[in-house]
């Protein structure tokens, strides 16, 4: 874990609303696929707090990219930086995808990725490393328009060459609907034998996926995003509830920036944080 | 080595002496090498810090509130940001008194710094038993009762807000712990001078103040409050000029030795808080945002102290009616 400050080496906008930040670094980060920052503009105080972006791609050991949402004002702030501003970081963050014990059963040997939205941002890393390690992924992408689908990095994962089916909430890129449908279809077709699903999106969608992983007996990892005061595992603000734990127990919440972000997701008690999203 | 070096290096440690005596500061019997503590909530055990900074420069911190059993803590959604601060509702989820005994407190004996445990319950017989548990403990240089935490349902601000209980509940700790007791205050009373007063006769050795102060923020597209407990505790910037105020007030009416707390994030924060009357402070929300505060604060008040040819013990109290 280090806590730098990063200079901006770009900041370009992909489509209104999402933009692509890519950070120079005078330590080499080793980062691994499913981890994220803490970070915000340098020596601004309003907001107070970092915000936790999940690591979108690693360009090389001194320089990676964030895709982010303009969302409210932390993300805001983050916008307006140009080349040469300043970043306070705290990275790498969170457990990883593809790592122990996440993978004690082992890799399935086919990969299905579930992105929607800016959810996306959390398993680009994942889809490069899966095909390295020649892993037969399929990728669902889902978002709500054209536009969005742009802003969430689609033309980075149609460059994977790896098989990608698409849906819009509004038909205007792939299939209309959720990204959910064509997964339960493929599964329903029989093609998810020995597969493990990797996802990252809104709430109510990854507890959709989670949903259809258990009806089909298949093993998936969930990313979770939760408001993060520090990111390190000391504010316990971005607990998500834990089945099977003693609702009493210090076991019954578990922290997303330090036991997670990546959970298996039959463990998650997604009714009830859904609450909180 | 010339003689030349060796001079130097002699001179060198004589200026670091130096430095090391003027931040020096003791609170009921407690040496802190520095005034600069780390906040119960918001440093967890201590441990989660030891990659960022080094625990051994830290005058101390206070940790994580501990209850006799492990708690749970509140559904989320716990946090929201606010201007200038945020609000909690965590619920003091933590390990339990037995768990930090066993599992914590042998790691931090391994750092050279003053360790304060953070007590809390939900009725008097709770707190003796975390107290009871933790006077097994080797390593704890105080105990500092949370009397003030705004997030659970019972216990905590009712006995805090209330002068009379917290008397009582403070005398009962003050005969069962065996190490020196801070009394946490909380700031959502009618007055914190009458709150100090009981709190000091009832026989505690030093106060801490302040705790954070209820709030509320509602999202104004579902209209629903964003901390599922409702209201949560206000921290932050936002709260320094209240927890200044409220320890001066407070230096004023007892002379028991007070810990400052309250939206401290640099040494010019810190000092305030000491030339209200302070002896230490500690900080807290900070750390979220800047893990290294601590440290940058102390160095910043080791350069105050030589800048102005100043200890911090000479600048407690030291305030100057307009």
């Amino acid at each position: 874990m280090i806590d730098t400050i990063a200079t901006v080496e770009s900041n370009l906008e992909l489509t209104p609303g999402y933009k692509l930040l890519t950070l120079n670094f005078k330590e080499a980060i080793a980062a691994k696929a499913g981890q994220f920052a803490m970070l915000k503009a340098h020596d601004t105080f309003e907001p107070l707090l970092r915000r936790a972006l999940a690591i979108y791609r690693i360009e090389n050991s001194n320089q990676l990219s964030f895709l982010y949402q303009v969302l409210g004002r932390g993300t805001q702030m983050l916008s307006h930086l140009d080349s040469g501003g300043k970043v306070d970081i705290l990275l790498p963050l969170g457990n990883c995808w593809l790592d122990e014990p996440l993978q004690k059963t082992g890799l399935g040997s086919k990969a299905l990725v579930v992105a929607g939205g800016i959810g996306s941002a959390s398993v680009y890393l994942l889809c490069q490393e899966l095909q390295r390690r020649q892993i037969e992924t399929q990728i669902f992408f889902g978002a709500a328009n054209r536009k969005v689908a742009t802003g969430c990095g689609l033309d980075d994962f149609k460059k994977l060459a790896l098989p990608i089916t698409l849906t819009t909430d509004d038909g205007s890129l792939g299939e209309r609907g959720f990204v959910t449908a064509p997964l339960e279809k493929f599964l329903r077709e029989g093609k998810g034998e020995n597969a493990t699903i990797y996802t990252c999106g809104p709430w109510v969608m990854m507890k959709r996926v989670a949903e259809i992983a258990e009806g089909f007996a298949i093993k998936c990892l969930a990313s979770l995003e939760a408001p993060m005061g520090c990111g390190f595992g000391v504010c316990v603000g971005c607990v998500v509830a834990i089945k099977d734990a003693d609702a009493k127990s210090y076991q019954a919440y578990q922290r997303v920036c330090t036991d997670g972000s990546i959970f298996p997701a039959e463990i998650i008690r997604w009714e009830v944080t859904a609450m909180a999203h | 080595m010339s003689d030349n070096q060796s001079a130097i290096r002699i001179s060198q440690s004589a200026i670091e002496a130096s430095a090391i005596e003027r931040l020096a500061v003791e609170i009921a019997g407690i040496k802190l090498k520095n005034p600069v503590m780390g906040a119960s909530g918001t440093f967890g055990y201590g441990l989660e810090f030891a990659g960022l900074i080094d625990l051994n420069r830290l005058g101390g911190f206070s940790t994580k509130g501990l209850s006799a059993r492990p708690l749970p803590g509140n559904i989320p959604t716990r946090i929201v940001e606010t201007h200038g601060g945020m609000l909690n509702a965590i619920g003091l989820q933590n390990v339990g008194a037995r768990a930090f005994v066993e599992e914590k407190l042998p790691l931090l004996r391994k750092y050279d710094t003053q360790v304060i445990a953070n007590v809390f319950g939900y009725s008097d017989e709770d707190y003796l038993e975390a107290i009871q548990i933790l006077n097994d403990g080797e390593g704890i240089a105080a105990y500092e009762l949370n009397i003030s935490c705004p997030n659970v349902k019972e216990g905590g601000i009712v006995i805090g807000s209330s002068p009379l209980a917290a008397a009582k509940l403070t005398e009962k700790a003050r005969r069962a712990a065996q190490r020196p007791l801070i009394v946490k205050l909380s700031p959502n009373v009618t007055d914190i001078k009458e709150l100090a007063r009981a709190i000091v006769d009832a026989g505690a050795d030093a106060l801490s103040l302040i705790n954070t102060l209820v709030g509320m923020a509602i999202d104004i597209h579902s209209r629903k409050p964003h901390l599922n407990f409702g209201t949560g505790g206000l921290s932050g910037p936002a709260i320094k000029p209240i927890a200044v105020r409220m320890v001066y007030e407070v230096a004023s009416t007892v002379s028991v030795p007070l810990i400052g707390i309250g939206g401290i994030a640099s040494a010019a924060d810190a000092l305030e808080f000491i030339i209200a009357g302070a002896t230490a402070v500690q900080i807290g929300t900070a750390n979220y945002y800047d893990p290294s505060v601590t440290m940058k604060t102390i160095d910043e008040l080791a350069d105050y102290c030589n800048q102005h040819s100043t200890t911090m013990q000479s600048l407690i109290g030291s305030v100057n009616r307009n």
